[in-house]
Order: structure tokens, then C-alpha cells, then sequence
């Protein structure tokens, strides 16, 4: 408990420093590049559009998804709301988790709170995460889904998203500094996710030898962030409140989650130098 | 209350892996798992205002260790070190970040040595004025020389105006119009009382620069007083080593480094 109170502390007074670092961290991935940020966005694209040629075309024969609400969307507008989630959360992941060991010779000198350093890389994450979100609203705008009141939901994902995201980079943060290996897992399990989350291919029924395991797909707390970034970017339900178990499922693995993060980052902070 | 630096009883302890596996060991097994080395063994000092300490001493004696612990990058295995008032390393990999031009990481390392917006605006044209590096430093690093990048590590961290400032080995970069220039900052940082910690391996810079002087050896302060007494004596025990033969050399060093893994040490 004290360790949580800590960590948040830590977290409110270098919110400044914070959205500065990330800034610098977003323009020093993007230097190289003629098209600068550009590539941010251009880059999920091009993934788009080959997963859409695969799945949508390829497997599902160009047949549209029925969502809760009985209403019928296009694979196309299902994949790119649930994939502009997964754009973000991805490269979160993988870079919170490596966020500390490959930073430490810069940063140990310095005398700032390290818990600030995966919250800084999810942060330059989330940049361009907004204009994703911003390119896909856009296009839904032209495509039979104007904006409705559920995208109010967004801003409540979104903190969702970072409070999820920033729990998980403490224990993967931690651990992979320690033991170097463990990225490697981090990595393999971001790949088996993307396939684990309802982001490619969509499903009601999950049954393999008489027994639904479809509620297997919804352990995952992924599968809630990306069915509610879709809920209220095409204005289907409300979705977190026509869940309320999910969503206090949700809830309290962040909290457990960011139990153990803080305890792991606080215990082994002080020691992360001599890992290298 | 004079004294800024507290270093009692400091031992450091690093295992010696030879696998992969036996890191995994250690970090399982709660006692640990690994030969012992002990980087530093029984250091205890004080420094006070004004004070500039030199730490001498051949490769491998731990001088790094030490400035590092004294600076609080690494912590001590055993021991305790207090500091009072901020402090600064100077050390020849400045940590700048190579994508970003010399201004961005003039604000990125002020904002990580936790100053404020406005305080980092009053700095900067300060630091950008002791580089001396003029058009480039709208230029991403990379492009700088390593001079250029020395010179702006070596601002930045003297213009942050630390109570503690710790010199690795840093002064020896630069051209002699530079050379000069920062070792004038030095001796204005003595006069207003500042404690100084300079690694050298340069006796002359030492001798000129330092009242008092630490020699290190294998981890061990060996001799820890005024610059006169100390530097002589491990001038005379290097021209000792030199005059060693080769054979001879190596068996002191086969002893040190049993010494080293804490197999001498019978005193705690």
C-alpha cells in the first residue's frame, strides 16, 4: 500500500517532466527520417491494409460483423477501431519493458525518480496514439459512422489504457532489467496477443469440445480495452457500462497488477545499476 | 557543520559469473551464488567545504567505484555514505543524447537533474556560452566532434552549479585554450567552498589542483591525507611497480586479487 502511495506521488510531481522527456523521446525516434512524424501514422496503415487483405477479404470473404447492439459494421471499420487501441498498446509494451535497462547509463547519474522512465515511453507512445485515433475518426466520419454521444467514452479508455499500461511496464520493467530473458518473453507474448484479442478475427462462440471458451478470450484485459475503443468510436453501446463485471474485472487486475509493480520497481530500484 | 561528504565503512561486492546460468543462480538462491569481488574494502573518509580531494591510484583500484557510490549511482553493499547538497559527475561519457541537437539536450539533462522550466531558460545561454561550440548547437550531436561533445557535457554539469562536483578523468579532454577555461571554473568552485572530487591520472594536474588525496589500491585506501605526504608515496610505490619484473608483477597481482575476493580479510 505504501508503495503504491509512493509510486503515484512520484508520478504527480513530474508530470512536467514527464510530458518533456516523452516529447524528446517522440523527436529523437524520428530523426532519422525524412518524413518524421509522418511515419507514426503511415506506418499502421500499411499493417492495416495487408491485415485487411487477409482477414477481411481472404478469410472472411468480405462479410461484415454483427456487433451487440445488432447493429452490422464493415470488417474494415471493425478492424481499424480496434487495431488503432492495439497500435498503441503494442509498442507500449515492448518499449516500457526494455524502457530502464537500456536507458540506465544516461539516466542514473541523474537524480529523478526512475519510476518516471516507463511512464515517459508510454507516453511518447500515446502521442501518436491521438493522431491515430484523430486519422481513424476522421475516416469513420465518411464512412456511415458520424460521431455520437458513446465516443465520450474515449477520454474514459484512454486513462484506462495508461493506468493498464503503466501497472504492467513496473513488473516488466523490473524484471527484464533483472533478467534480461524476460524481454524476449515480453516480445513473444505481445505476438501471441495480437491474435489472443478480438483485433483480427471476430468471434461469439468459442466452443472446442462441447465447452464455450470464449470467456478465456475475455481474461484478457486487452479484449476490454479494444472492445470499448470500438463501442465508442463507432457509437455502439456503452460498453463499460453494460459490463460491469468486466469492468470491475478490469479494474481490480490493474490494481493488483500495480500492487506487485510497485513493490518489485521500489525493492529493486535502488540495485538496477549493478544488473548491467 | 563543515563536512558535505560521509563515507563510513563502504565495502562494494560485485559476483564473479563466468555462465549465463550461475547469474541465475544468484539472483535465486537467497544467499547468492558467484565468486565474491570486492571492489572496495573499508572505506571510510570525510570531506569538507573547499575541500578538493584527489583520487589516485593504478587502474582497477577502484576509483571509479568509489566516485560512483560517492555520487549515488551505485549504493554501497555495506556502509553508508551521506552527502549534503547536490551532486554532479563529471565524466568523459557525458550521456548525451546523440539524435537530439546540443540545446534539446541541454534542457533534456537540466530537466533530469529536476530543474524548472524557467530556471533551465535563465541556464542555458550560460552553458551555451562556456561550450563554445557556436552554430553547432542547433546541430543533432552526432555530428559534433568529441571535443565539441566533451565541452558541452562538461557545461552542462558546472553550470548546474552542484555542491559536490565530481571530476572522472574529464579534464584531460579538450584543447589547452578549454583545458584552461575549465580549470579556472575550478578553482572558482574552491573558492566558494564547494567540495571537489578529481580523478586523475595526471600526478601534475593532481599536485596543482588538490589539497588533500586519496590512493586507492585493489579497493583499500592505502594512504589518505595532505596532497605533500600522499602523492609522493605513491609515486614512489608506482617506480617500485615498474621496476618489478614480470614475474614478479604478476604474483602481486595474484595476491591482490586474493585479497580481493575476501579471502585475506579476517578483520570483520
Amino acid at each position: 500500500m505504501k508503495s503504491m502511495i509512493t509510486i503515484i506521488k512520484e508520478q504527480f510531481r513530474s508530470i512536467y517532466l514527464i510530458l518533456r522527456l516523452s516529447a524528446f523521446e517522440m523527436k529523437s525516434a524520428n530523426t532519422n527520417n525524412y518524413l518524421g512524424r509522418v511515419w507514426e501514422v503511415l506506418n499502421p496503415l500499411i499493417s492495416l491494409g495487408i491485415y485487411y487483405f487477409i482477414f477481411g477479404v481472404g478469410v472472411r470473404g468480405g462479410r461484415s460483423i454483427i456487433m451487440e447492439n445488432g447493429q452490422s459494421v464493415s470488417f474494415f471499420s471493425w478492424l481499424i477501431t480496434g487495431m488503432s487501441f492495439w497500435f498503441f498498446a503494442n509498442p507500449s509494451i515492448g518499449n516500457s519493458s526494455r524502457s530502464i535497462y537500456s536507458r540506465i547509463g544516461l539516466i542514473s547519474k541523474m537524480s529523478f525518480p526512475m519510476s518516471v522512465i516507463p511512464s515517459y515511453v508510454i507516453m511518447a507512445n500515446f502521442y501518436s496514439h491521438l493522431m491515430l485515433v484523430t486519422v481513424v475518426t476522421i475516416y469513420l466520419q465518411f464512412t456511415g459512422f458520424p460521431l455520437t454521444i458513446k465516443f465520450l467514452q474515449i477520454p474514459y479508455f484512454m486513462i484506462s489504457a495508461l493506468a493498464f499500461l503503466f501497472s504492467l511496464s513496473l513488473i516488466t520493467s523490473t524484471l527484464s532489467t533483472i533478467v534480461r530473458d524476460f524481454q524476449q518473453i515480453v516480445y513473444s507474448i505481445l505476438k501471441m496477443l495480437l491474435y489472443l484479442t478480438p483485433l483480427l478475427w471476430h468471434t461469439n462462440k468459442l466452443v472446442m469440445s462441447g465447452v464455450d471458451l470464449t470467456f478465456v478470450l475475455k481474461l484478457n484485459p486487452l479484449t476490454y480495452l479494444a472492445e470499448g475503443y470500438r463501442s465508442a468510436l463507432l457509437g455502439t453501446t456503452w460498453y463499460e457500462y453494460a459490463h460491469p463485471y468486466y469492468t470491475m474485472y478490469f479494474w481490480g487486475l490493474v490494481l493488483i497488477l500495480f500492487f506487485i509493480g510497485s513493490i518489485l520497481h521500489l525493492k529493486f530500484r535502488d540495485r538496477f545499476v549493478d544488473y548491467l | 557543520m563543515n563536512e558535505t561528504v560521509i563515507v563510513k565503512d563502504v565495502f562494494k561486492k560485485y559476483k564473479m559469473h563466468t555462465k549465463p546460468s550461475e547469474k541465475l543462480l544468484d539472483i535465486i538462491l537467497p544467499g547468492g551464488y558467484g565468486e565474491d569481488f570486492f571492489a572496495l574494502q573499508n572505506v571510510s573518509f570525510t570531506a569538507g567545504k573547499g575541500d578538493v580531494v584527489g583520487l589516485v591510484g593504478v587502474n582497477g583500484s577502484g576509483k571509479s567505484t568509489l566516485s560512483n557510490i560517492i555520487a549515488g549511482v551505485i549504493p554501497p553493499t555495506s556502509g553508508s555514505v551521506t552527502t549534503i547538497g547536490k551532486t554532479s559527475v563529471i565524466a568523459i561519457s557525458s550521456g548525451l543524447d546523440n539524435n537530439l541537437t546540443g540545446r534539446e539536450n541541454i534542457e533534456l539533462k537540466c530537466l533530469m537533474l529536476g530543474f524548472k522550466k524557467k530556471e533551465i531558460l535563465e541556464m542555458e545561454p550560460e552553458i551555451i556560452d562556456f561550450a563554445d561550440i557556436g552554430k553547432f548547437i542547433d546541430q543533432p550531436v552526432k555530428k559534433y566532434s568529441s571535443g565539441m561533445k566533451s565541452r558541452l557535457g562538461f557545461a552542462i554539469s558546472v553550470t548546474v552549479d552542484p555542491d559536490i562536483l565530481i571530476i572522472d578523468e574529464a579534464l584531460s579532454v579538450g584543447d589547452q585554450t578549454f583545458a584552461q577555461k575549465s580549470q579556472n571554473k575550478m578553482f572558482e568552485f574552491r573558492e566558494k567552498g564547494k567540495t571537489i572530487f578529481f580523478v586523475s591520472h595526471s600526478m601534475a594536474q593532481v599536485k596543482e589542483f588538490c589539497k588533500t588525496a586519496i590512493w586507492l589500491e585493489y579497493g583499500e585506501i592505502k594512504g589518505y591525507g595532505l596532497c605533500d605526504d600522499v602523492i609522493p608515496e605513491y609515486e614512489e610505490f608506482l617506480k617500485f611497480y615498474k621496476s618489478m619484473s614480470k614475474e614478479e608483477q604478476k604474483i602481486y597481482r595474484e595476491k591482490v586479487m586474493q585479497k580481493q575476493s575476501g579471502l585475506l580479510v579476517n578483520n570483520f
